[in-house]
């Protein structure tokens, strides 16, 4: 097991590598001089053209692309992510304020829809064919189908305007940055978030436990004399989420993305807004680091998601 | 005293499992009768979808959810207790639940996918033996260590903490017979054991179950197509045909002196050792007909050599021999008479 988590962390660098090689190929095709994006905008506008060059010089960018590349991912792991076009403000501070919320609410709603989409699969596998089953299958194809930004506005609608359970958006309570004082906020994003998810994943457990609950291993479970929720549960379901983990791997940069949407519905002050912002501006430094940081998360979470699946699969673990 | 009383270990009479396909019932087994000794091994042979399988799957009430019991009796003999009627219970029950495994186990035909890929094999012959045995993880170990060393599996200690894919496939079908006789079971049913299996496996498996059995003294239902294995194991022999037993005998009387029709013709489709090379095999001409015909008479007269008139307007009866032989054709049934 070490040897495999050790062999999928050492996959991650190749992988991570070349996608900093594109935004940094992206960002090389951008019009303009990227002296611009090096730089502080208020320095930039009291420079003469021969401190300019005097620059460039010493920043290297008169040196071969790749070259520039290294200095450039050098800057990237010192946490030198460059300049904004738009408002001038370095990249690295705007994401400091960003970031986590994001993550935040993406790893709520991934929590949340994990549980309750491997749950309503197994309860509906176990029911086929039942009134339960049919509700939950029913009720997964309208939420695959439906955008989440109409579940967004409708549950602003009905639980924070009618209701009044819930805030209509923010993150916190002016004033109270602890963690308790966000749950409140996080509750209807979070949900609208899992929604297509919990509903993948439930069509998606459901036929993959149906096809387990086939397997000859179960027979061979109730020969021995287990109980039924021994043989549901301990030989049943831990087979039935390995293809189901495979699944959510896929799922998760379309997880990121959605916060996007969210975000701006809910008024949240995340990484979303900020790409939104940024590509509204055409500030393009921003939206490719903000791409990176993205793709970055994701690799590292389908890593993560990888290895859990060879903890399940003794076969993938032992390869 | 008791053991004359108690001469079968299990009685399956006039058993009859129906399986419902989408409001299509399918009679998979129509009345089978048959009974096994202690100790001794039982064969059923028939065709392939001729009901052997589901019998031996009705015993545990191990069917699909389509399929259920809907009629008959399995009496169970405990060597020490009250006989037991297993058909009486549901297949979720308590009962049935405490004699799975533990009185009677079972081994099923393709080892490939029986044992579960992600737990490892002692794991899973644990889970048997810890089911049904108040023991601790360590006891429980040393027993299965034991017996695997039996089985004849190089370096147990290692290979306890395997996983199925690691093993070839004879090696698996020895870890269902692991956790099959783990706890020592009264009767093992396997249900075509080998068939999955290389030719040269087949004989150390069932030279393995041979060996078991005579240390155990364990009853031994063997469902099997193959006459050979028949003839090399068992002591006692239930010819299928259509959901029904046509014939059952001792091996000596159902090999030397076959009196059903079936039961003749498909031992001459067997070769035998020392057989003329370029004599021809006989085959039953036409096919087994679908599960779900309904028939009128003996469901063998269309294939039937020796079919008279008769065979197809009436159901033929048991006929009983003095010497045990059991046979269900209208020829007897008029020899008899006359």
């Amino acid at each position: 097991m070490l040897k495999y988590l050790a062999k999928r962390i050492l996959q991650l660098i190749p992988k991570l590598l070349v996608i900093s090689l594109i935004i940094f190929l992206g960002l090389q095709l951008l019009p303009g001089d990227p002296i611009t994006r090096t730089i502080s905008p208020e320095i930039y506008k009291y420079m003469t053209e021969a401190q300019m060059e005097q620059l460039r010089e010493a920043l290297g960018l008169n040196k071969p692309l790749i070259v520039q590349y290294f200095t450039w991912l050098k800057g990237i792991l010192r946490g030198d992510l460059g300049y904004s076009q738009s408002s001038g403000s370095d990249i690295a501070s705007m994401l400091k304020g960003r970031l986590p919320s994001t993550i935040e609410l993406a790893f709520f709603g991934l929590i949340v829809a994990n549980i309750l989409g491997l749950l309503f699969g197994y309860i509906a596998a176990l029911n086929k064919n039942s009134f339960i089953d049919y509700l939950f299958t029913t009720l997964s194809v309208i939420g695959i189908s439906v955008p989440e930004f109409f579940f967004g506005i409708a549950f602003i609608m009905f639980f924070a305007l009618k209701l009044k359970w819930l805030p209509t958006g923010g993150r916190m309570a002016a004033g109270h940055p602890e963690f308790s004082s966000r749950i409140k906020y996080m509750v209807l994003p979070v949900f609208c978030l899992g929604i297509s998810l919990i509903a993948t994943l439930m069509r998606f457990t459901r036929s993959s436990m149906l096809d387990v609950l086939n397997k000859d291993y179960i027979k061979t479970a109730r020969s021995k004399g287990l109980n039924e929720t021994e043989i549901n549960v301990k030989h049943g379901f831990r087979n039935a989420l390995i293809p189901v983990m495979t699944l959510l791997v896929f799922r998760l940069p379309i997880l990121v993305s959605g916060t996007v949407v969210i975000e701006s519905i809910f008024n949240y002050p995340g990484m979303g807004s900020m790409v939104l912002d940024a590509l509204s501006a055409g500030d393009m430094p921003v939206v490719m680091i903000t791409t990176l940081v993205i793709s970055a998360v994701t690799l590292v979470a389908s890593t993560l998601v990888d290895v859990l699946t060879a903890m399940l699969d003794p076969r993938i673990r032992l390869e | 005293m008791e053991n004359t009383l108690n001469e079968n270990v299990l009685e399956v009479k006039d058993l009859q499992t129906r399986f419902r396909v989408q409001k299509r019932v399918v009679n998979a087994v129509s009345g089978v009768t048959f009974e096994l000794k202690r100790g001794k091994v039982l064969g059923i042979v028939g065709e392939s979808g001729c009901g052997k399988s589901v019998t031996a799957h009705s015993v545990l009430q191990l069917l699909p959810k389509v399929g259920h019991i809907e009629n008959g009796s399995v009496m169970y003999y405990p060597k020490d207790g009250e006989p037991i009627d297993l058909s009486k219970y549901g297949p979720k029950s308590k009962e049935i639940r405490k004699i799975r495994g533990k009185d009677i186990s079972m081994i099923f035909q393709d080892p490939m996918t029986t044992l579960n890929p992600v737990y490892t094999i002692g794991d899973q012959i644990v889970e048997n033996l810890r089911k049904h045995e108040k023991l601790t993880k360590t006891e429980a170990k040393v027993r299965v260590i034991e017996l695997l060393k039996k089985l004849g599996i190089p370096n147990p200690e290692i290979r306890f903490n395997e996983y199925p894919h690691q093993f070839s496939g004879g090696m698996k079908q020895r870890v269902m017979i692991a956790i099959a006789m783990i706890c020592n079971p009264e009767i093992l049913i396997a249900d075509e054991p080998t068939t999955a299996l290389d030719v040269t496996i087949q004989a150390q498996i069932l030279g393995l179950m041979r060996s078991l059995q005579e240390e155990h003294g364990t009853s031994i239902i063997l469902i099997t197509h193959n006459m050979g294995i028949v003839a090399q194991m068992c002591d006692d022999v239930a010819v299928m045909y259509m959901g029904r037993v046509v014939e059952f005998g001792t091996l000596k009387q159902i090999f030397t002196e076959p009196k059903h029709p079936y039961t003749t013709a498909l031992l001459r489709s067997v070769p035998v050792l020392g057989m003329d090379s370029d004599e021809d095999l006989e085959t039953i001409e036409g096919s087994t007909p679908d599960a779900s015909t309904v028939f009128k008479g003996c469901e063998f007269a269309e294939r039937c050599k020796e079919a008279r008139p008769e065979c197809f307007k009436r159901f033929p009866k048991d006929t009983f021999f003095e010497d045990g032989h059991r046979v269900r054709c209208i020829l007897y049934e008029e020899n008899e008479n006359g």
